[in-house]
């Protein structure tokens, strides 16, 4: 299934700057797509528009197309465009249905929503449960999770919808060390299962390890795209405000105080 | 439409009727030879308030049948008040819980979140908040913030809701601030003269009712003084509130702040009181019982002594309460406030959303 | 982690987990919530009707403290139900035995306040009717999750969006005060002073009042989109995973409930004795 947003443009309700501005971006099956930019680029907004939020849920004004294989959904409600396109923020809490006493009844919290017969229901739980590997919290109470564990009960949540991508906003900001180790593993067996991603992050190390293709907003327009390993190893990214992985510093360092880079590969592979 | 209304209307003044002429005190049977029981006047109120809830489910059902659907009342409930809903709940029953239990001040502070979804959302969720809070706080809310008390008042907080509900859909909330002193000094007036008309009814009600009673002070308790002096404290912080905003930001929104308290105080009292006199004999374990003792002390029966009570009570709570909803509506940014149902009416002129240029649509659905 | 084996094994199937749905210890637990919910509200409303000392007696003992043997929860019944009623009782003591006008029984003096017969027999009878209604509503809070009358109600025709209302409210009010308490912590190591007389406790809650209102509301911009993000604005019904049993025996006697307590108001507004 593919996802086209040609000449998108938005702009938040009750103000007149545009917070993204022609906007073409193509979302295809199977594939990850790394979100950067500085914070107030615009990722954030990108994500609300792709998965339909925005202007459905939080208003605001939009210009351009979106179409899902051609169709265009503009007239699409969001529950029918839940079940296409599925948005995780990077708040694991407040993410949570706040009506659920189990990890179980959270991620059924979606399929239930959409009045499913029971079995579909607890089948699609039960898969979201073992595609993320957390069946052992499935009797656990949501809210005394770590946060990456709500961060992971979250996503389940969303692939219980079944939708064709997943886009998430940062799904690591607001984890420690260990818990963004346990959303990036989880994230890259989902990418190596073929699933349809779109990621936003600071972290780049992330966007490296998880991204085939990579995209840089500034000022709400898309300035770089491309193959992940060019994008990210662009000379023009600190400027944009994006923070290169360490691996590329340490390149481009070593590069500026005259050693041979390659060295540091053999070092890297080795390591 | 119009069948709707007279429905509503019609099943108002048949519950109303039905509701002065037979139910009158719980307690008592009625009185031979009056069409009406005279110690159950001091219900009126809440035969009043069932009723206004009859007209309303009256209105919807007429609705339904003619539009096999509820657009009026789910046009209120989007997605953004449902998820305030449970918020604005937990708000009222916490602040209330540690009012009641911790400091014993005569007054409740558990519906801010009651008219600030009435305010931002509408007249039914504000209702539906006020019952639900009251059901809950009663019959799921573990010790120690449940209270046994609070179910039985369930109608005066759906009243309140409502209340609520059409004071924002008014606009009386809407900040006003830099208004030109001349009209400041006008408005200031007429709020004077509002208050005043409306105390000196009530006064007039007062005395049909009970009767003129000589209200002495028949001891000097040291507590009632003290917790005088509370009251007045807190009276105090909110009229100095309310001049700073009035004067330092030249805010008219403070007078309607104060009108709409008194309002819904005084209508909340008299719906309250023929409660907590039948169900519980005037107390319900809150600080207000010490009121209901000084009145008693003075004379007055049970269902006098608890309408006192609360006509001083409530009022004082109420416009407390309107002062901080207010303030809450002016903390929030714009994009908090604006998507609500009535969000518009709580944004000041001039911060609305500038008209669709061309090429740039809003939601299609 | 060391359910988590458990787990694996008895729920190896992709039926509905077994941790879900679990019917209560007793017979009583195992009551459908609405019948229990019924229960609690005809004897608390009866209590009223009724007056008088005698008969919110007999239904403490019948609907009350029987319900609760049969259900094992006798002695947290009459803990809980008396820390809920104390406040009121302790008030309806003070105020109708001191302070009832007009009465001539002398019993004891305090000064100038007078204690008076009457006002003895006005308080027993409002403690009795307090403990009968404390009694009711704790019995019911003690042997039903609120959530499976919830679930219950939804399954019998009530609104998903109010299902969704009362769960979130149930959870909300100790998160609530968990983040009351957090951002207390956090202001007190900024020196904010939280003991003392009543006039500094006021002072000293509006500090954290404001916070944890106006962060519970800013908050909710993200939930429901989040909420939007599963399907939550679809109108219509939902799936249930679950719903308690009900029987029609237990139908019969909510009914039969109904009418006893429509009897009872009849009797007191056609006037009998108080």
């Amino acid at each position: 299934m593919t996802l086209t947003l040609t000449g998108v443009g938005y702009r938040y309700a009750g103000t007149s700057d545009a917070a993204l501005l022609d906007i073409d971006l193509e979302l295809r099956s199977g594939e990850v797509v790394g979100l950067a930019g500085a914070s107030e680029s615009g990722k954030t907004t990108l994500c609300l528009v792709t998965s339909g939020l925005a202007p459905r849920a939080i208003g605001g004004l939009l210009r351009g197309r979106i179409t899902i294989d051609g169709t265009d959904v503009d007239a699409w409600p969001m529950h029918r465009l839940s079940q296409e396109i599925g948005i995780g923020f990077q708040s694991p809490a407040s993410q949570l249905s706040q009506v659920a006493g189990t990890v179980f009844e959270e991620v059924a919290f979606g399929p239930m929503n959409l009045a499913l017969p029971r079995d579909d229901v607890l089948d699609r739980t039960w898969e979201a449960l073992e595609t993320l590997v957390i069946r052992d919290l499935a009797d656990r109470d949501p809210r005394r999770l770590s946060g990456g564990q709500q961060q992971l009960v979250a996503i389940a949540g969303l692939l219980a919808m079944r939708p064709a991508h997943l886009i998430l906003d940062e799904p690591t900001a607001q984890l420690d060390p260990q818990g963004t180790r346990l959303v990036t593993e989880a994230l890259a067996r989902l990418a190596a299962n073929g699933a349809s991603i779109l990621v936003a992050e600071q972290k780049t190390e992330v966007l490296a390890a998880l991204a085939s293709r990579t995209v840089v907003l500034e000022a709400g327009r898309m300035v770089l795209a491309g193959a992940t390993g060019e994008v990210l190893g662009d000379p023009r990214l600190p400027e944009l405000g994006v923070t290169p992985p360490a691996a590329v510093r340490l390149r481009h360092a070593a590069r500026d105080a005259g050693l041979d880079a390659r060295m540091l590969d053999e070092v890297h592979a080795g390591g | 439409m119009i069948v709707r209304w007279i429905a509503a209307l019609l099943a108002f003044a048949i519950v109303a009727g039905v509701g002065l002429v037979g139910f009158g005190n719980f307690l008592t049977g009625v009185d031979e030879g009056v069409f009406y029981d005279i110690e159950g006047a001091n219900s009126f109120g809440l035969v009043f308030a069932v009723a206004v809830v009859m007209a309303f489910v009256v209105y919807a059902a007429v609705e339904y049948a003619q539009t096999r659907s509820l657009s009026s009342i789910t046009r209120q409930f989007d997605t953004r008040t449902i998820v305030l809903m449970p918020v604005a709940i937990a708000i009222n029953i916490v602040l209330g819980a540690a009012v009641a239990s911790a400091l014993k001040i005569p007054i409740y502070l558990d519906s801010i979140g009651t008219i600030l979804v009435g305010a931002l959302a509408g007249p039914i969720p504000g209702a539906l908040t006020g019952f639900l809070t009251n059901l809950l706080w009663t019959y799921v809310v573990p010790p120690p913030f449940n209270s046994g008390a609070a179910a039985a008042f369930a109608i005066v907080a759906v009243v309140i809701g409502i209340l609520a509900g059409f004071i924002g859909r008014a606009g009386w909330l809407r900040p006003r601030p830099n208004q030109p002193m001349r009209s400041l000094v006008v408005w200031a007036i007429i709020t004077v003269v509002v208050i005043a008309a409306m105390s000196y009814l009530a006064y007039l009600g007062y005395i049909a009712i009970i009767g003129p009673v000589a209200i002495e002070v028949a001891n000097s308790n040291p507590a009632f003084v003290v917790l005088g002096y509370l009251a007045l404290a807190l009276v105090a912080g909110t009229v100095l509130g309310l001049l700073y905003l009035l004067f330092a930001r030249r805010d008219l929104t403070a007078a309607f702040v104060v009108v709409g308290g008194l309002l819904t105080g005084i209508i909340a009292a008299v719906i309250s009181a023929p409660i907590a006199a039948n169900v519980f004999g005037g107390v319900t374990g809150a600080g207000t019982d010490f009121l209901v003792a000084a009145f008693r002390q003075a004379g007055l029966d049970v269902a006098n002594a608890t309408l006192g009570q609360g006509l001083i009570s409530d009022p004082i709570d109420k416009v407390t309460t309107f002062f901080v909803v207010y303030l809450i509506i002016i903390a929030l940014p714009m994009r908090a406030k604006a998507r609500f149902p009535q969000g518009e009416r709580l944004v000041e002129r001039g911060e609305a959303s500038p008209t669709d240029d061309d090429g740039w649509r809003g939601a299609a659905v | 982690m060391a359910r988590s084996g458990r787990l694996s094994e008895a729920t190896a199937g992709r039926g509905l987990p077994d941790f879900l749905g679990r019917p209560g210890p007793t017979a009583y637990h195992r009551l459908n919530p609405l019948t229990k919910a019924t229960i609690a509200t005809t004897t608390a409303i009866a209590a009223v009707a009724l007056g008088g000392l005698i008969g919110p007696a007999v239904l403490v003992a019948v609907a009350v403290v029987g319900p609760a043997i049969a259900a094992g929860v006798l002695r947290d019944l009459v803990r809980t139900s008396v820390l809920l009623a104390l406040p009121i009782a302790i008030s309806a003591l003070l105020v109708n035995l001191f302070f009832f006008p007009g009465g001539e029984g002398e019993l004891f003096r305090i000064g100038p306040i007078v204690a008076t017969e009457e006002g003895l027999g006005l308080a027993l009878e409002i403690l009795a009717r307090i403990m009968a209604i404390s009694g009711a509503v704790t019995l019911f809070y003690l042997t039903t999750r609120p959530s499976d009358l919830v679930i219950d109600l939804e399954r019998r025709g009530m609104g998903s969006r109010v299902a969704f209302v009362a769960n979130a409210s149930v959870q909300t009010v100790p998160a609530m005060v968990e983040r009351a308490g957090q951002i207390t912590d956090a202001q007190r190591a900024r020196g904010l002073d939280t003991e003392g007389g009543v006039l500094r406790r006021l002072r000293g809650i509006v500090p954290i009042v404001g916070p944890v209102i106006l962060g519970s509301i800013a908050e909710v911009e993200e939930r429901s989109m989040a909420l939007e993000a599963r399907g939550f604005a679809r109108p219509g019904r939902r799936t249930l995973l679950w719903a308690p049993a009900d029987r029609r025996v237990e139908a019969l006697i909510r009914w039969g409930l109904l009418a006893a307590l429509v009897a009872v108001i009849a009797l007191r507004i056609s006037g009998r004795l108080p």
